[in-house]
């Protein structure tokens, strides 16, 4: 076996099936099986139905609507003859051994030779699994530990699996399931379960111990520390509460009495009430939190009192939002709350240097490498920062100082590093780490994949200001970068000097380089929930409106239409990489590219209505060309004005880039890379390979219905009004787009050319930001950041 | 005057738009299986038609170019026979009916196959390429109201409550389920694949259901999803001949066509467009709205079905015998042959002697068919 082309899930709990659509995103045929269900006359129904809900679950375990086509359910009775042939086959059954070990039985009988076996055990070790079962079948067997939910978290634990005959395995887990493969020893929970179910019993524990309500601990193990920001309860909400008993037992009985964890494994009476009651967090009644309707009908947040509910009295009150003022100040000097003797304090330090030392004695038992150990805590339990990270930022000697205090022994890694660092930039700018024993080894990059953060170490960038920098990617390529930060958020908004840093930078390509590549990322936030753009700068647009600069405010439209069209006319490629999010102008600068390589989880759309405005640099004309140039849409002048009409007015965001190609934010020639780490590099080969005889996009004509078009969209629009589906201003903000997209006061029978659509897309824009009703529209997203429905 | 009269009626199963099991059937095709299942069951010599009309009433797409000829070659028709595609939105297929009649009647000819055909599926309502006239639209908006807000209108101005529009829901879906249930649909089905039985009926809707559905149109109004019909797919034919053709080939003459009638109304109440032509198609049949054993009158929404019934004085234990398009659907062009066609059937299954089919139309129409008993 060369490659992984299709792939059989065994059990379609919501963890098998979940796996099976990801391996369906990743372009392989799934078989998908179950049980056959008792009494149930279609023998499929359990397999059946767990595809069915694939299609609702939120969030989206499937990207765009071609992938649960790939997907086929059946049942292990009828079916299990058609394992031969599949690549890979992946047991997501229940965590019991007889069980499994009983189907690997039968899957060894019927798979194909070549084939890899492996289990999603989050419980059970390796070495268990395989007792008892024949040489021929352990050897191609393995575990593939995923996280939940599998489309979204990167982190792919890998125990044993580590000949030549899973070199396939590893190939499709990177670049096609677009996970950070980490090997992981064949200990109790593997790594990130191993360190997390430690941080979650501590943080329990604590809370308990020290008195704290829920909204207390989860505002300080939340955010301040990088952590996620539901906190340690919201997050059992989130995961589901029954969850983790099971993976507590195991550990339980399997780490030694010496280990730190039984310490910690403790009050989990609370819990088993919980779970007995149905209050399993957001997929049961709910959990520490509940949402509960009051008397007036509206829904309202409430507590559980922990301190009662850990004598067996569920009780839940009205949830109230903590109000510490250490962890205010927590971003700009943690260590104050870390070192605060009151209760908040002493939680903070409690939790944090427990989980530190756990972490830091657990090297080299689970892991050969401290970054193994950081990026499984990133990747699998969306951490900011692992462990080593955060003990680099709060010093190593700090951290030994202070876990005295909490009676633990410092564990010899952190003696070791003393005073130093556990990452470090060589003179040659390549980043090292720290490795047990002393000295430090480099990280390696596997081939293609190329992080800006390295190049970043490497070099100076060749264009820069506060908001935009531009680097040498080498080859003859370079790489535009926004960083443009607002309040904490990376939004990397489009303004003057954003769009002035692009500008020399196309001047730059232009006269010596080959090729430019649109990218940034923002490596300490999960992949999709960052930022390519949010468009441009609308707090900058309010501002101009409120002192009526409208010369201006067209000045900076017309500047962005001239600077996208040399952008596209340029005589070199130009390959936008996005990530995350890129809305509006963010969009825009994608529609004008050459080519896009988008990362897998690309959320792309034209939004502007959520403002009170249209596109107006280039989208409606760019969205035009490619709707009419469909041969598939059917013929005459509406199909694709409508069809452009629905998208932008109604502010479609594709939920991934298979989806933006649906939509034709993307081209189908455009490419997906899945692994976000081989985004940047993707791109920049993207970029290379189209550099020989390279010329720009011709522009199309294009041919619109003018003013009866017009009165098509009115209508339909006018009917959404009277639903109540339409705001007013609404109506009036579709009506300017209307303007725009039927060409104006155009002849059907007369072309037009792009720029014209954008001569229209500038006097709607110009028209709607001087309502009253689009200013509001663009206050409420800067104060509040929720769109106002006026 | 030579006497047309009704001798077969087929159709497709009515099934969903869009999810159905005619959703993925092309409508020129749809039609063609309907009209000759139709020719094999009355066994009429197919050299005999003269022309299939064929109603349609977004005919562009699958149904588009001249479908009723297209129909005919699809449906492996001798080439003499010809083809005309009929527009008159809803009443296209009725239309139909009436253009047979008249052509009979003059005698330019004795056998005609009427059909209609809709695929909400696959042509959308407004057909791909909706331009509407800026200059009308600035005269009379109206002339382009959508249906749904036709129906509030009407509610509006005949006081046509939620609850008298969703207990005559709630009727329709009772009687079309047991009309499916006793098998009384069966006959006039022609399977097509997996599209063996009507599939938009609710059976199981009850009143409650019904009261907690939100305004389909207007957030103030009464019209909801429960008491419109629904978006559908399907197909339908009548054979329309002379009774002297009838006769001699001792074809089972389901009805005589007595009289026909359209009429015009104000665009944005077109659903009292029955009330008009129907007065005028009895007034030329020469009997009362009193007169009538059965009554076909199309569901487009409860509210202007009520209101139609309410006006012409129906009596409503006549009135849509096996149920309606609230719980059967309607597929606009082909809903008039099934209306007329069934009509016809239930005159002969009862024993009645009138028969009145007639139907709303958007833009502001009525069409009226009386049929008598032979």
């Amino acid at each position: 076996m060369e490659e992984i082309r299709s792939v059989a899930v065994i059990g379609a709990g919501v963890m098998g099936a979940s796996i099976a659509a990801h391996a369906a995103n990743a372009g392989a045929s799934v078989l998908l099986l179950d049980i056959v269900k008792p009494g149930e006359t279609n023998r499929n129904a359990v397999a059946q139905g767990a595809i069915e809900r694939l299609k609702k679950m939120d969030p989206a375990p499937l990207m765009g609507k071609n992938a649960v086509r790939r997907i086929k359910a059946g049942n292990i009775e009828d079916d299990l003859g058609a394992l031969k042939d599949v690549d890979w086959i992946v047991e997501a059954v229940v965590e019991r051994l007889d069980v499994k070990q009983e189907l690997y039985k039968k899957l060894d009988a019927v798979r194909k030779p070549g084939s890899v076996v492996s289990s999603n055990t989050s419980t059970i070790p390796l070495k268990e699994l395989c007792s008892g079962l024949p040489g021929s079948f352990t050897r191609d067997f393995c575990i593939t530990h995923f996280f939940n939910p599998p489309r979204y978290m990167r982190l792919l634990e890998i125990v044993g699996g580590e000949g030549e005959q899973f070199a396939p395995l590893h190939k499709f887990a990177d670049e096609k399931l677009g996970k950070t493969v980490i090997q992981c020893n064949d200990t109790p929970g593997f790594i990130a379960n191993r360190i997390g179910t430690y941080w979650i019993q501590s943080a329990l524990v604590l809370a308990l111990e020290l008195g704290l309500e829920v909204e207390e601990a989860d505002a300080i193990m939340g955010k301040p520390m990088g952590f996620p920001s539901t906190g340690v309860f919201g997050l059992m909400d989130l995961v589901g509460i029954d969850l983790g008993p099971h993976v507590n037992a195991s550990l339980a009985r399997l780490l030694p009495q010496s280990d730190l964890f039984h310490a910690m494994n403790r009050d989990t009476a609370m819990i088993g009430t919980m779970i007995a009651q149905g209050y399993t967090g957001n997929k049961g009644k709910g959990g520490f939190y509940r949402s509960v309707r009051g008397a007036d009908g509206k829904r309202a947040k409430t507590a559980l009192n922990i301190q009662a509910a850990a004598k067996g009295d569920l009780e839940w009150r009205p949830s109230v939002r903590a109000e510490i003022a250490l962890v205010k100040d927590a971003r700009n000097d943690v260590k104050k709350l870390l070192a605060d003797s009151s209760k908040f304090g002493k939680y903070a330090w409690g939790v944090l240097g427990r989980v530190l030392a756990y972490a830091a004695s657990l090297v080299p038992e689970i892991a050969d490498g401290i970054a193994d150990i950081d990026a499984a805590m990133r990747l699998g339990y969306t951490w900011k920062f692992g462990p080593f990270e955060l003990i680099d930022q709060l010093g190593a000697e700090w951290v030994c100082a202070h876990l005295a205090q909490l009676g633990l022994t410092v564990p010899p890694i952190l003696q070791q590093i003393g005073a130093g660092k556990f990452y470090r930039t060589n003179a040659a700018g390549a980043l090292e780490q720290f490795a047990l024993g002393g000295g430090y080894k480099p990280i390696r990059r596997a081939p293609g994949i190329l992080l800006l953060d390295d190049i970043k170490r490497a070099q100076k960038p060749l264009l820069s200001n506060k908001v935009a920098s531009t680097w040498d990617l080498g080859d003859g390529v370079l790489c535009f970068e926004i960083h443009a930060e607002i309040r904490h958020a990376m939004l990397n908004m489009l303004d003057g000097d954003v769009l002035s840093i692009l500008e020399k930078t196309l001047s730059l390509v232009g006269k010596s380089y080959k090729a430019l590549v649109l990218y940034n990322d923002d490596l300490r936030e999960m992949p999709h929930k960052t930022n390519f753009s949010t468009g441009a700068n609308i707090g900058m647009a309010y501002m101009m409106a409120n002192i009526r600069l409208w010369g201006k405010i067209e000045g900076f439209i017309k500047d962005g239409q001239k600077l996208y069209t040399a952008m596209r006319n340029a005589p070199f490629p130009v390959v936008g990489a996005p990530a995350g999010r890129a809305l509006g102008g963010g969009c825009e600068m994608l529609l004008h590219c050459s080519a896009v390589q988008a990362y897998a989880e690309s959320y792309i759309g034209l939004v502007e209505v959520g403002v009170g405005l249209v596109p107006g640099w280039g989208g409606c004309a760019t969205m035009l060309s490619r709707w009419q140039e469909d041969p598939k849409m059917p013929k005459g002048p509406m199909p694709a004005v409508a069809k452009v009409f629905e998208i932008i007015s109604t502010a479609t965001v594709s939920r991934s880039a298979a989806e933006a190609i649906e939509l034709k934010f993307m081209r189908p020639s455009d490419g997906i890379t899945m692994n976000r780490d081989r985004l940047l590099g993707d791109a920049k080969a993207r970029a290379l390979a189209m550099v020989a005889g390279y010329a720009p996009p011709q522009a199309q004509a294009l041919h619109l219905p003018g003013p009866s078009g017009r009165v098509a969209m009115a209508l339909a629009v006018e009917g959404f009004h009277k639903r109540g589906i339409a705001t007013d201003h609404d109506v009036t903000v579709s009506g300017a787009l209307a303007d725009v997209l039927s060409g104006g006061k155009v002849e059907y029978a007369e072309e037009l050319s792009e720029t014209d659509v954008m001569t229209l897309e500038r006097q709607s824009f110009m028209a709607l930001i001087r309502t009253k009703e689009s200013q509001a529209r663009i206050k409420s997203i800067i104060d509040s950041g929720k769109p106002l429905r006026n | 005057m030579t006497n047309a009269v009704i001798a077969g009626y087929a159709r497709s199963a009515f099934t969903p738009a869009g999810k159905g099991a005619l959703a993925r059937v092309r409508p020129d095709e749809m039609a063609a299986d309907v009209v000759r299942a139709l020719v094999a069951r009355t066994k009429i010599n197919a050299g005999d038609i003269e022309d299939i009309l064929a109603g349609c009433a977004f005919p562009e797409g699958e149904q588009g170019l001249n479908v009723a000829r297209l129909i005919g070659l699809l449906a492996e028709l001798p080439l003499s026979v010809a083809g005309a595609t009929i527009n008159r939105f809803c009443g296209s297929s009725m239309m139909a009916v009436h253009i047979a009649a008249g052509a009979i009647a003059m005698g330019a000819g004795e056998v005609f196959v009427c059909a209609g055909v809709e695929s909400m599926s696959r042509i959308p309502m407004g057909g791909f390429n909706l331009l509407p006239s800026p200059k009308l639209y600035a005269a009379k908006p109206e002339a382009y109201i959508g249906m749904g807000e036709t129906a509030e209108n009407v509610a509006g101005r005949w006081q046509i409550s939620r609850e008298m529009q969703e207990a005559f829901a709630l009727e329709s879906q009772r009687k079309t389920a047991a009309a499916q249930q006793d098998g009384r649909l069966d006959e006039e089905i022609v399977p097509m694949g997996e599209a063996v039985r009507d599939g938009c009926l609710r059976p199981e809707t009850t009143a409650e259901a019904l009261a907690g559905l939100k305004p389909a149109f207007s957030k103030t109004g009464t019209v909801t999803a429960g008491t419109s019909s629904p978006l559908t797919d399907g197909a339908s034919a009548v054979l329309v001949c002379s009774e002297d053709y009838a006769r001699r080939h001792d074809l089972p003459m389901l009805a005589r066509i007595k009289s026909v009638a359209v009429a015009g109304c104000a665009p944005e109440i077109m659903g009292i467009g029955p009330v008009a032509a129907s007065r005028k198609a009895l007034a030329r049949a020469g009997i009362e709205a009193g007169a009538l054993d059965v009554v076909e009158l199309n569901e487009a929404f409860a509210s202007q079905a009520l209101a139609c019934i309410r006006e012409l004085g129906l009596d409503a234990a006549k009135v849509n015998l096996d149920g309606g398009a609230i719980a059967l659907g309607h597929p606009l062009g082909a809903t008039g042959a099934r209306i007329t066609g069934k009509a016809a059937a239930l005159l002969r299954r009862t024993g009645g002697r009138y028969a009145l089919a007639t139907q709303c139309i958007g833009g502001g129409q009525g069409i009226a068919t009386v049929l008598e008993a032979i």
